[in-house]
């Protein structure tokens, strides 16, 4: 079957790509597509590494309960981006700096 | 070169390519559209893996349900929402930011190294299973696993999360109420 | 014999010495109220005859010592006690007896004196010191009245203290005794370190033990002594000047007492001295004999002629000394007290009298200048009869006492000379021109003041009277004491004078020349009679036929120069040597302490400036680090998401790094 190494470097680059994006992009809904991206890599990890977990599927469980929490922490997070976005009546991280020394 | 080695490439690709495209791209809405191609193509990739399951979820949930729900908040939002400011001229693409770019590439490279050394060295517990022979294979059937499991072994942690999204969902809909107006 | 037993003539000479010691203390604590002098003058009449016992019990008896234990340095033990002998016994009798018309006469003569309460108390310190140190029986104990005597001359010389001339002379006079005292201390040391021990009469016993040079240079650390004290050339500038003090003062002390000390100290340890310290003395005794006639032969102060003619005859006391005949010298020393001390008194009176001449005028005359004064001899008769006596006692002239004294050194001196060679010969003649010079200026100052007229012009003479009768008495009784029943019953013959038998212990070794006997005697009653003559020639007749500024005359009377030549080869000297000194302790001495000082001052300067800026310099600098550490820092700070997600995963990836580097 495919060699757990492939998966093991889509999900690298998969991570590194949702970390650019976290760090980077001027727009929160974008830095939140960046975390879903971060979290998609981990949970190709974790199914990768539950090929060789037949006794407890512990990789697999793992991977759905992270979709779960993923689900929800897009929800929570859209609340917040438009509250902040009521507030700050902007979405650019930058800008959101009001805790700066 | 098997079949199923190319296919796999071609999904790694697509999933690799399209997250590329995402994230450079100025137009949220394309950025979204790309994101709901990164998501099948990575429950494709999930299928390669044997979680056949986690796969469906994937779809269900997260193209279904997250991207949906991100799709609306941005299409029924400002206009202002909208806005993806970046440095520089260019209408298209988002110019990159070299501190994170630099970040990510060294990230992705010690990921890689650590990947190959994996190959290299696998560990102990997957040397162990390999041996005894507690590895998945095509022919089983996870669904009935993933049941038996949840309900035994990881009851908890599945009430837990039931809990999390009843929160979740309780504190999603406070945090976005309209205000009364006075 | 040694006794620690309190017989009766033990006990009578400890309260003679006693008296006049509560005498000063009950003085001294009633202060002014003591103006009376019935405190002095009883304990000095008690004295007296608690004297007079002593020498009743102890002439010609065996001689009485008593001893206690004083102190113990280490292993050298100090007895003090007292020695009751001839000599002691005489002197104590001859003391209280000159003592105790002074101070009859003191009461008359310092009356309304305004410190009369402090004159009381120092004549009786003076007694009390005087008497004490002729019964002393170690040389320490009589070294400690010495200096009492000293002492308590200084304070009667300086009575007056309000006249800068007394306060100088009584200075000087301390400051001269001080060098005597100085050589008295250097005999004791070395008779001591010799000898073991400081006992008078030890000292009679093992002179043999002395190394050669030592006993010479003993004798003549004591005979220093007896210089200063006893007024020899060239010592004896303090004494002139010590007529500042009240005349009664110069009686006792200047004249017959206290520089008879002296004499007393060389009788005392005379088998101490060897030959060559015999003829210093004999010698310093005749030149202070001839030097100090000179000079009385031009002083118009009467004080000051009476002071020269005390420091001859303390000459003549001396080369009795020197030619080995103590008992010679102490006979003269007995007479001199009595018509020396006759003549101050007399000078006191008249003294007295030109007081109140000197009020009555309106320029000043000095009442104690000579040249003021004539024909006194009628309004004072009984002062003129006492003085002449006295005078005739000095001169040597017949049938007086002085007469005897002097006739007998003059002639056991010329048999001393005929054992001698070389310049020794020459020392009797000095002496008999000395008789003649002292006849001479004793009638001048009888001629200038007895006789003539009075020079002052006085329109009412009546207030010059005789003395009163408070004055009178001790005068007329040392005047008989002065005359030859005293001391001998044949007038003229000196062979059998008590005195003199009483005090020799060994027999003379001098061949007797029994011609010398019948010329000297001759010879100065003839340089008598022939002053008196040229005297009433020429001052009473006033044909005076010698130039008065001429050297001789000059040199005498500024006292051959001798107090400029100390004033400036040793006085001023020494004064720049103290301020040289001074100056040196204040610039050097108390420069280095200043110095220091400042040196500490700039080490506390170098170390708060070290404080302020290094050490608190570290502070604000590790204040000043952490602020711009923090600064830095705060960059950090930027309150963008982003950017506090980048720190974190830089940090993971190092973390990461580190992981595959270090530790696979």
């Amino acid at each position: 079957m495919i060699p757990l190494t492939h998966f093991l470097i889509v999900s690298a680059c998969l991570f590194a790509i949702g970390l650019y994006a976290v760090l980077s992009r001027r727009n929160a809904i974008m830095v939140l597509v960046g975390i879903e991206l971060m979290i998609n890599a981990s949970i190709l990890n974790l199914v990768a590494f539950g090929r060789y977990d037949k006794t407890l599927y512990g990789g697999q469980v793992f991977a759905l309960f992270a979709i779960v929490l993923a689900a929800a922490a897009v929800a929570v997070a859209l609340a917040i981006i438009l509250n902040v976005y009521k507030f700050y009546k902007s979405v650019n991280p930058e800008d959101i700096n009001h805790l700066k020394d | 070169m098997t079949i199923t080695a190319l296919v796999f490439y071609v999904f790694a690709t697509v999933a690799v390519g399209s997250a590329l495209l995402l994230v450079t791209l100025r137009n949220i809405a394309r950025a979204l559209f790309l994101f709901f191609v990164v998501l099948f193509s990575v429950a494709g990739l999930y299928v390669f893996a044997l979680a056949d399951f986690v796969a469906i979820t994937q779809i269900l949930v997260y193209v279904g349900g997250v991207l949906v729900l991100m799709l609306f908040a941005f299409m029924l939002s400002n206009k202002e929402l909208l806005h993806d400011l970046q440095l520089g001229t260019s209408q298209l693409f988002a110019l990159p930011v070299w501190q994170s770019v630099l970040l990510a590439a060294s990230l992705l490279t010690v990921l890689i190294y650590a990947a190959l050394q994996l190959g290299n060295q696998e560990p102990g517990w997957v040397l162990a299973a390999r041996d005894e022979g507690t590895v998945l294979s095509p022919a089983d059937s996870n669904v009935q696993q993933l049941g038996l499991q949840f309900m035994t072994r990881y009851v908890l942690p599945f009430e837990v999360v039931s809990v999390l999204l009843m929160m979740a969902l309780i504190g999603a809909a406070h945090l976005s109420r309209k205000e009364a107006t006075p | 014999m040694l006794s620690t037993v309190l017989t009766y003539p033990v006990l009578a000479a400890l309260t003679a010495v006693a008296l006049p010691l509560l005498a000063f203390l009950l003085s001294a604590a009633l202060g002014r109220r003591a103006r009376s002098g019935s405190i002095a003058v009883a304990s000095i009449s008690l004295s007296l005859v608690a004297a007079a016992y002593v020498f009743g019990q102890v002439w010609n008896q065996e001689s009485i010592r008593v001893q206690w234990e004083w102190f113990t340095v280490g292993s050298h033990r100090f007895l003090v006690g007292l020695t009751l002998d001839n000599l002691s016994a005489m002197m104590l009798l001859l003391v209280c007896v000159i003592a105790w018309p002074v101070h009859v006469y003191s009461v008359a003569y310092m009356k309304g004196d305004s410190g009369i309460h402090r004159y009381w108390a120092y004549l009786s310190l003076f007694c009390f010191a005087m008497l004490g140190l002729v019964i002393a029986d170690n040389l320490l104990l009589m070294y400690i009245f010495w200096e009492l005597v000293g002492f308590a001359s200084y304070l009667l010389i300086g009575f007056w203290f309000t006249k800068e001339s007394a306060v100088q002379a009584n200075k000087k006079a301390f400051l001269v005794n001080r060098i005597g005292d100085l050589g008295f201390l250097i005999g004791i040391a070395l008779v001591y370190s010799h000898l073991g021990t400081l006992d008078t009469e030890a000292l009679t016993a093992t002179p043999e033990t002395f190394p050669a040079t030592w006993h010479t240079v003993a004798g003549l650390a004591f005979f220093l002594g007896a210089m200063a004290k006893s007024a020899q050339f060239p010592l004896h500038v303090w004494l002139p000047d010590a007529m500042e003090g009240p005349t009664a003062v110069s009686s006792l002390i200047h004249a017959a007492t206290m520089v008879a000390a002296g004499v007393f100290l060389l009788a005392r340890i005379h088998p101490l001295f060897d030959g060559n310290t015999l003829m210093v003395i004999a010698v310093t005794g005749t030149v202070t004999a001839l030097v100090a006639a000179c000079f009385a032969l031009t002083q118009y102060d009467i004080k000051k002629i009476l002071a020269f003619s005390t420091i001859s005859q303390l000459g003549f006391m001396m080369v009795g000394i020197g030619i080995g005949l103590f008992p010679v010298a102490l006979f003269h020393l007995a007479t001199h007290a009595f018509f020396k001390c006759l003549l101050f008194l007399c000078a006191g009176a008249v003294i007295h009298q030109m007081h109140h001449v000197a009020e009555s005028q309106q320029h000043e005359i000095d009442p104690q200048d000579i040249r003021n004064m004539g024909g006194l001899r009628r309004h004072m008769p009984v002062t003129f009869a006492t003085m002449l006596i006295a005078s005739l006692a000095l001169a040597g002239f017949p049938f007086t006492s002085g007469y005897l004294s002097k006739d007998a050194l003059i002639v056991h001196t010329f048999e001393w000379a005929a054992l001698q060679s070389g310049f020794a010969k020459v020392i009797p003649y000095l002496l008999l021109a000395v008789s003649a010079l002292t006849s001479f200026y004793i009638l001048r100052l009888l001629a200038k003041v007895f006789f003539g007229s009075f020079r002052v012009g006085l329109k009412d003479t009546s207030m010059l009277h005789e003395a009163p009768l408070s004055m009178r008495i001790p005068m007329v009784f040392l005047a008989a004491c002065s005359l030859f029943p005293l001391f001998s019953m044949h007038p003229l013959n000196d062979g059998h004078v008590w005195l003199m038998q009483g005090l020799t212990t060994t027999v003379s070794s001098l061949p007797p020349l029994r011609l010398l006997h019948l010329a000297v005697p001759v010879l100065t009653t003839l340089a008598t009679c022939v002053s008196a003559m040229m005297a009433w020639r020429w001052y009473v007749s006033s044909r005076y036929p010698l130039k008065t500024d001429s050297l001789p005359y000059r040199w005498s009377y500024n006292q051959g120069y001798l107090n400029p030549f100390y004033e400036w080869v040793i006085v001023r000297p020494l004064l720049r040597l103290s301020h040289f000194l001074f100056w040196m302790d204040l610039r050097i001495v108390d420069g280095i302490v200043n110095g220091l000082a400042s040196l500490g001052r700039s080490l506390a300067a170098a170390a708060s400036w070290m404080d302020m800026r290094i050490v608190d310099g570290l502070v604000r600098l590790s204040g000043k680090v952490a602020w711009w550490l923090g600064n830095l820092f705060r960059r950090l700070q930027t309150g963008r998401v982003q950017h506090y997600f980048t720190t974190v995963f830089l940090i993971i990836l190092v973390i990461l790094i580190y992981h595959i580097v270090v530790l696979l």
